[in-house]
């Protein structure tokens, strides 16, 4: 019976040439947008995900509290687990920062040296949230003169962001189900075109084996040719921007502390995703449009 | 021993009651006409003899079997033993009539060379066997019935079962499915006919049960359609 399957499954094929590619086409674009769409979302994430990272807290310290303590307090702060960096500034870091950024204003730089400037912990969290408290215990260490954190900028930054990684979230879920009802349409359609064929098959004593796996399994091939060749174009189309060098440092992944990965496994793991997409949805779509046809 | 029986099957479709306490016997190689006004319950009776449907009550036994017990991987076995004919003929327009026959054949798995033998037969028995490479499209009302009974018949069935197989031909095409269907019931096969022609049910005076409105009414042997 299995060749019988196979064998019904490439005369189909070959009868209905024109219906497979346009079949292959619309599910493959369907994919291919898929693909598209999440990877712009995951970036605009990511992006995201990255700015949150450089909001930072810095704490400045008095011109007595010597490089030494400075450097323990530093040290005290990389156990903390909420920490993701610690940079430390210190007076001739700060004045190399300050004639930088006021190399137009030559009379500034003179009246300045780099003993004015406080040496200072610049810190980044792994979570924004984390930021205000650990402001206002660093306020509390002894030699810190002042703490300087964007609160108001951090906080709408924050908001912003949430409403982002909500829209993203909800963008996602509805794309792939836009994009899972046409495929699962399509192949329905396809299905549902044979109804006369496969009515005829069961009143002539065909059994459900017979009648189902030819169909499945043009399905099944339907749903994978498709999501391999969307899968193509977006790897190839990830390996270019890979050595672009537009994401030199990877993705950072939302949702998830520190991670960042390659563009190109972030294309590997989509096309991964659509073509296990591509058999899922070629299974269970074939298989619940010609149940119809298995009533008795 | 009856081949077909019909024991009190009631069927009902939510309130409408399409069999009302049905029960009567075909013996095998009868010749029986299954007549009355649309609606009258023949369609209802033939698709609980092929367990499209179930009944509602009652027993509808096939050589002892009762036919709504039979397991759902058992129904492709009782359909292969009852051939069915239908009015709109359930031909596909693109394959030809020698691939609309094999059909039947293809579905039980049968090789290659079995089916290049069996499906001429059948072709051959219905007169067609010259016309094997045509499309539906290119046969005429008769024609395509007839490809249709080449194909009920190519399982060898027990029972031909022809629903208003005479509804949508002419009445020369009509008497020569008849004459196909005698012949095929001469040889050993059970003909249960539902139909409203009684031009042709007068002219072969067969058994004839009369249906109305879910109910037998009338069931003689010999008889005319009005009888």
């Amino acid at each position: 019976m299995t060749n019988n399957a196979i064998k019904n499954f490439w005369a189909n094929l070959k009868r209905e040439k024109l219906l497979a590619v346009t079949n292959i086409i619309v599910i493959t674009v369907s994919f291919l947008l898929l693909g598209v769409f999440l990877s712009i979302v995951f970036v605009s994430q990511s992006t995201l995900k990255y700015l949150e990272n450089q909001a930072q807290v810095t704490a400045f310290f008095k011109d007595d509290f010597t490089e030494e303590n400075i450097l323990n307090v530093k040290e005290g702060l990389e156990q903390d687990e909420r920490v993701l960096q610690i940079d430390y500034i210190s007076k001739e870091a700060a004045f190399k920062l300050f004639t930088e950024l006021n190399k137009d204003e030559p009379v500034l730089i003179e009246s300045i040296s780099a003993d004015i400037l406080p040496a200072s912990l610049e810190i980044k969290t792994k979570d924004v949230d984390d930021l205000a408290t650990l402001a206002s215990e660093l306020a509390a260490v002894d030699g810190v003169e002042d703490v300087k954190f964007f609160e108001d900028v951090v906080e709408k930054f924050k908001s912003v962001s949430t409403v982002a990684y909500i829209i993203g979230i909800a963008l996602v879920v509805m794309f792939l189900i836009i994009s899972y009802s046409v495929v699962l349409a399509t192949l329905r359609t396809t299905i549902t075109s044979k109804g006369t064929e496969l009515e005829i098959q069961r009143l002539v004593g065909a059994s459900d084996a017979y009648i189902k796996t030819p169909i499945i399994l043009q399905a099944l091939f339907y749903g994978v040719i498709s999501g391999v060749l969307a899968s193509v174009v977006l790897v190839s189309l990830g390996i270019v921007l890979s050595g672009s060098g537009l994401f030199g440092n990877g993705l950072l992944v939302p949702f998830l502390p520190n991670t960042a990965i390659p563009f190109s496994l972030f294309s590997a793991v989509i096309s991964v995703l659509i073509i296990v997409s591509g058999i899922v949805l070629g299974y269970l779509g074939s298989a619940t449009a010609v149940r119809k046809y298995l009533k008795y | 021993m009856s081949q077909i029986e019909f024991k009190e099957v009631t069927k009902k479709y939510e309130d409408v009651v399409a069999l009302d306490k049905v029960t009567f016997q075909i013996d095998r190689g009868e010749f029986v006409f299954l007549i009355g006004p649309s609606g009258a319950g023949k369609s209802t009776l033939i698709k609980l003899l092929i367990r499209e449907d179930v009944p509602t009550s009652g027993e509808v036994l096939f050589d002892n079997i009762n036919v709504s017990l039979v397991e759902k991987k058992a129904i492709p076995e009782l359909r292969r033993r009852i051939g069915v004919v239908f009015q709109d003929f359930k031909l596909l327009d693109s394959k030809t009539v020698f691939e609309n026959v094999a059909i039947a054949t293809e579905v039980v798995g049968c090789p290659d060379d079995v089916k290049c033998e069996l499906v001429p037969n059948v072709l051959n028995m219905v007169g067609l066997l010259g016309k094997k490479d045509r499309f539906p499209y290119q046969l005429s009302g008769g024609e395509k019935q007839r490809v249709s009974i080449a194909r009920a018949l190519a399982h060898e069935p027990d029972v031909l079962i022809a629903d208003e197989a005479t509804g949508m031909i002419d009445p020369q095409s009509s008497s020569e499915i008849m004459e196909i269907l005698e012949r095929i019931n001469l040889l050993g096969t059970t003909v249960l006919m539902a139909t409203h022609n009684d031009a042709i049910v007068n002219k072969l005076k067969k058994r004839v049960v009369k249906m109305d409105k879910g109910a037998i009414k009338s069931d003689k042997r010999g008889a005319t359609y009005d009888e």
